[in-house]
């Protein structure tokens, strides 16, 4: 539970949230609440994520070593968990996203036969 | 809503925070705090005021609870964390309600705390054994004679001189016997009881003595020889203020003098759980070289990989071997071989193991009864489970959650039920009417304390199963469909299996009880031949009076140099005086003085023959007990003469030959004809001693034991004369034990050195025949009553539930023109099927287990009313159970009905 990525209308694909986190955090340090606002804004508001989902999928892979994570200071001066990609975290983002481009374009391509 | 999660975070936090808050708990408060900030903030952005702003981003974040449970279970040992957390919120559910918890955990305490207290009984009795150092392998031998029976007859030294030498089954050997001595302390002689042992005794038990040395072979081989004497350390304390120099002093033990030469052990009594004091063997006054004097047992100790069966197997062919060599002494003569354990312990290992099973019994109805509480409460925690399901807790999680529950009540119960126990064992210990040896009183030890855990693990495992099948069962929709809850049929079968099964266990009880029950008034309604009552009992050892001519030196005379002088000097008071003396005692009616008082375990038996006799041989020479008595004897004891009279003056004296004897051996020789001057004498048909006439028939009494003698030997009665020691019996038309000091001071007046002991009434000697059914019955009885109890609770609760659930269906029947009786009968009839079922079940148990306490059951008849009038009564107690709630649901309203749906 917790491993769905809602789009507005339902569920979307198990296990994708993992593959946005992990992408969210590829271009640099983050909290919790930013991730979530990076994948909303990111796809047009189409992907927003669940409270309920994100903090557990963080924790999860941060005890599975592929995120590591630090508290500091937010811009608005608040205390803060920043999470970043461990070596880990960034060969499995780059492993992820290869197999979804490759499971997308067959899809796509299914769709589009005639 | 949203200020009642708040509550249930706080609340959280705080239990957190009071059993361990960790670092973690604490950062993940703050990186949720920390999100939920900038949510409100974004909201704010948006154009909402502060209040809105919070909740919507509370709603957005959804149960932060869950979250952290969830986050939690990843970081943290997930399943001791899980314990933990399950065991608090137990703990605080129970809380809530108070009066589940309270009448849980005291059904459970009573339950647990009954079993622990006998188990641990049969700790002392079954488990533990006897306390020495291989003790599994300790056995006693003990000489045997086949006539009609086997009858145990003890051992003659010679016997065991030959058994030691020849049998290979065993490490070693020790005669032992007890005596009663009379100590010389300068100020009242105390009676004291010694062991008189041969030298292997103590390597045998493995006890080494705490100060000098044990015994020496040597001193088993000359008779009276060798007065040396080993301590008590008991006595060491209490009569020589523990003096550490004692080894090697003298104490004047009658009229010996006996070197000390070793302290025993604290605790250390001896087999026979009574000694003072030990003196060599050959100090025991037993003849050491006569083989057919049999009186003492032999201790032995099998060698490692010694079956009892083997062991018994070569003492038997040793007896046919002595049988074939000494014909004469030992004609169908045999040995038995019993284990030290069975001697000491006897039959209460049975009564034990009754008891034991009974209280088992009474622990599964109170866990029937717990169970069905928590039935009930599973299922108005329906919706509870319902909702933390939807939550996320998986099904495992919430069966976790519940036996949890039902462990942490079973662990409360546990633990006021050892309380409990520990008053328990108090009161049985200290009001038990029997006896257990010194070394084996109960207690709540390591043993007991692991059973209990035990108990306390089955209890809370099959509690917590109950209702989690239930919740198994249940669909988390239905449920939250329907705030009632459902409950279905399968609901209903497992409270009415509860019920059958209490009802049966209860049967199974009552029955038990019922059958001890009317043993023991069996038991008090036999005759002993004799009225007890007002009777005092007690012993007088009389010493004679000092050597008249050899004032001994002042320096004690060395072992082996007592010469004997032509006659013995005589004893320092005569019976007459005694009787006399006591007589005159206010209150006093009669007294007598015998040989052996009634049921106090003296006695000797001879071997007899009756004139004209021809249908006895050597091998069936007739045997009767011998008792020496006073003239009053009868009288005092109110025993009526069948033919003849009590001895008269010129018949009192050493060369009477006067005889009183009881019916069965007049009956048995003489059938139909006058008794009086009918002649008998001691030994065989060819013995030379002088013919005895019979002067008096008196009735058979129950002179050696309750409800029946040992062996059904008829008695003699001969003349007492002077001697050193007597029996005597106190009749008061009072009170025996207000005439106790004024009887001890007028004996005491009597005479310097005289020692008065045993001092009971007759009444108790009777009771303590009996005290071992007594006792069983007793706590049989106590178990029964509570789980009747127990049981009617259990069914009114079932029933009162069962009629509740379908006040529905009766408002609609009698809005239907149903009639009351109509309910009541609907409602009896679901109730009276379950009883009888039970009943039924129980019945056919109780028959199965009656084997198990067939030994202790005395007269009882299989058709006996007792067990079946128990039976009647819980049948009638379960319908009455029944049929209040029946009562209640007739008078349902209609109207009320339709309201609360």
């Amino acid at each position: 539970m917790g491993e769905v990525t809602k789009t507005p209308d339902g569920e979307f694909l198990p296990g994708t949230l993992d593959m946005l986190v992990l992408k969210a955090l590829s271009r640099g340090e983050m909290h919790g609440y930013g991730i979530a606002q990076f994948i909303q804004r990111a796809s047009d508001e189409v992907l927003r994520v669940e409270e309920g989902a994100l903090y557990p999928a963080l924790h999860r892979l941060e005890v599975r070593g592929w995120l590591k994570s630090a508290w500091g200071v937010s811009d608005n001066n608040r205390r803060a968990k920043y999470y970043r990609l461990s070596a880990l975290g960034r060969r499995e983002f780059e492993r992820e996203t290869e197999f979804w481009n490759r499971v997308a374009s067959a899809v796509t391509r299914v769709l589009r036969a005639v | 809503m949203s200020s009642r999660r708040h509550r249930l975070v706080s609340l959280r936090a705080r239990l957190g925070r009071l059993l361990f808050r960790t670092r973690l708990d604490r950062d993940l408060d703050d990186e949720f705090a920390f999100h939920l900030a900038m949510k409100e903030a974004e909201h704010r952005r948006h154009g909402a005021d502060a209040r809105q702003a919070s909740r919507e981003a509370r709603r957005q974040f959804g149960n932060v609870a869950s979250l952290k449970e969830q986050s939690r279970a990843m970081w943290t040992f997930p399943s001791l964390e899980s314990f933990m957390q399950d065991i608090r919120y137990a703990l605080r559910t129970l809380r809530r309600s108070p009066g589940f918890t309270i009448v849980a955990v005291l059904a459970l305490a009573l339950g647990i705390g009954a079993n622990s207290a006998i188990f641990s009984l049969v700790d002392a009795v079954l488990l533990r054994g006897v306390p020495y150092q291989h003790g599994d392998r300790l056995v006693v031998l003990i000489g045997n004679v086949q006539r009609t029976a086997v009858e145990r007859r003890g051992n003659s030294f010679p016997d065991h001189a030959d058994w030691r030498a020849q049998a290979s089954s065993f490490d070693d050997m020790a005669a032992y016997t007890t005596l009663t001595l009379t100590l010389e302390t300068g100020g009242d002689p105390q009676p004291i009881t010694a062991e008189a042992v041969s030298a292997p005794y103590f390597a045998l038990l493995s006890v080494a003595p705490a100060a000098g040395r044990a015994f020496r072979p040597e001193e088993d081989e000359v008779a009276d020889r060798d007065a040396v004497v080993m301590l008590s350390d008991q006595l060491w304390r209490r009569q020589f203020g523990a003096d550490p120099a004692i080894v090697g002093r003298d104490l004047q033990l009658g009229s010996r003098r006996y070197s000390v030469v070793g302290v025993m052990p604290a605790g250390f009594t001896g087999v026979t759980d009574s000694a003072d004091v030990w003196v060599p063997f050959a100090m025991s006054g037993t003849p050491l070289a006569n083989r057919g004097n049999r009186g003492f047992f032999t201790l032995a100790r099998l060698k490692t990989g010694v079956s009892i069966g083997q062991a018994q197997t070569e003492m038997t062919a040793i007896a046919r071997r002595l049988e074939a060599v000494y014909a004469a002494t030992n004609e169908k003569r045999g040995v038995e071989v019993t284990t030290l354990s069975q001697l000491v312990y006897g039959n209460l290992g049975g009564s034990v193991l009754a008891l034991m099973a009974a209280v088992v019994f009474v622990l599964l109805i109170a866990c029937a009864n717990v169970a069905n509480l928590l039935i009930s409460r599973a299922e108005s925690r329906h919706t509870e489970m319902a909702v933390r399901t939807a939550l996320g807790a998986g099904r495992a999680r919430l069966l976790r959650q519940l036996i949890t529950e039902s462990c942490v009540l079973a662990v409360i119960g546990a633990v006021a039920g050892l309380a409990l126990a520990k008053l328990a064992l108090l009161t049985l210990v200290s009001s038990s009417p029997i006896s257990l040896p010194t070394f084996s009183q109960p207690e709540l030890n390591l043993t007991v304390v692991l059973f209990t855990i035990g108990a306390t693990g089955f209890c809370g495992l099959v509690l917590g199963l109950v209702p989690a099948f239930r919740v198994r069962a249940s669909r988390v929709a239905d449920a939250l469909r329907s705030s009632r809850g459902s409950t279905g049929g399968a609901s209903r079968s497992a409270r009415g299996a509860l019920v059958v099964a209490e009802v049966a266990l209860t049967v199974v009880l009552l029955i038990g009880a019922g059958l001890m029950i009317r043993t023991v008034r069996n038991l008090s309604a036999v005759e002993p031949g004799f009225d007890a009552s007002g009777i005092l009992t007690l012993n007088v050892t009389v010493p004679r009076l000092p050597q008249p001519p050899a004032m001994p030196a002042p320096v004690p005379a060395a072992p082996g140099a007592l010469a004997t002088p032509p006659g013995p000097p005589p004893f320092v008071t005569t019976a007459a005086d005694l009787i006399d003396r006591v007589k005159s005692v206010p209150g006093v009616t009669d007294v007598s003085l015998v040989t052996d008082v009634p049921l106090s375990g003296g006695g000797s038996a001879i071997f007899y023959g009756a004139e004209g006799d021809t249908t006895t041989g050597a091998q069936t020479a007739p045997r009767a007990y011998v008792h020496s008595i006073t003239p009053e004897f009868f009288q005092t004891l109110r025993v009526p003469f069948r033919a003849g009279r009590t001895f008269e003056l010129p018949e009192i004296s050493g060369a009477s030959t006067a005889v009183i004897v009881s019916e069965p051996l007049v009956t048995r020789f003489w059938p139909n004809q006058n008794p009086i001057g009918k002649r008998i004498k001691p030994g065989g048909p060819t013995s030379t001693a002088p013919w005895m006439t019979i002067v008096g028939v008196v009735p058979q009494l129950k002179y050696r034991g309750l409800p029946n003698n040992p062996t059904a030997d008829p008695d003699i009665f001969r003349p007492l004369v002077d001697r050193g020691g007597y029996g005597m019996i106190v009749r008061t038309g009072g009170d025996p034990a207000a005439i106790e000091a004024p009887v001890r001071s007028a004996i005491r007046q009597a005479a310097v050195g005289l020692v008065v002991s045993g001092v009971t009434p007759l009444r108790r000697l009777v009771e303590s025949q009996t005290a071992q059914p007594r006792f069983t019955s007793w706590v049989l009885g106590v178990f029964a009553a509570a789980a009747l109890t127990l049981a009617v609770i259990g069914i009114y609760g079932v029933m009162s539930y069962l009629v509740s659930q379908r006040r529905r269906e009766f408002g609609i029947r009698l809005a239907l023109g149903a009639s009351t009786r109509t309910i009541v009968a609907l409602v009896l009839k679901h109730g009276v099927k379950m009883v009888m079922i039970g009943v039924a079940i129980g019945a056919a148990a109780a028959a199965a287990l009656v084997r198990l306490i067939a030994t202790m059951l005395f007269d009882v008849q299989m058709t006996d009313p007792a067990p079946f009038i128990a039976v009647g009564i819980l049948a009638v107690v379960a319908i009455i159970a029944c049929a209040i709630p029946a009562v209640r649901a007739a008078r349902t309203n209609p109207a009320t009905i339709s309201g609360t749906e």
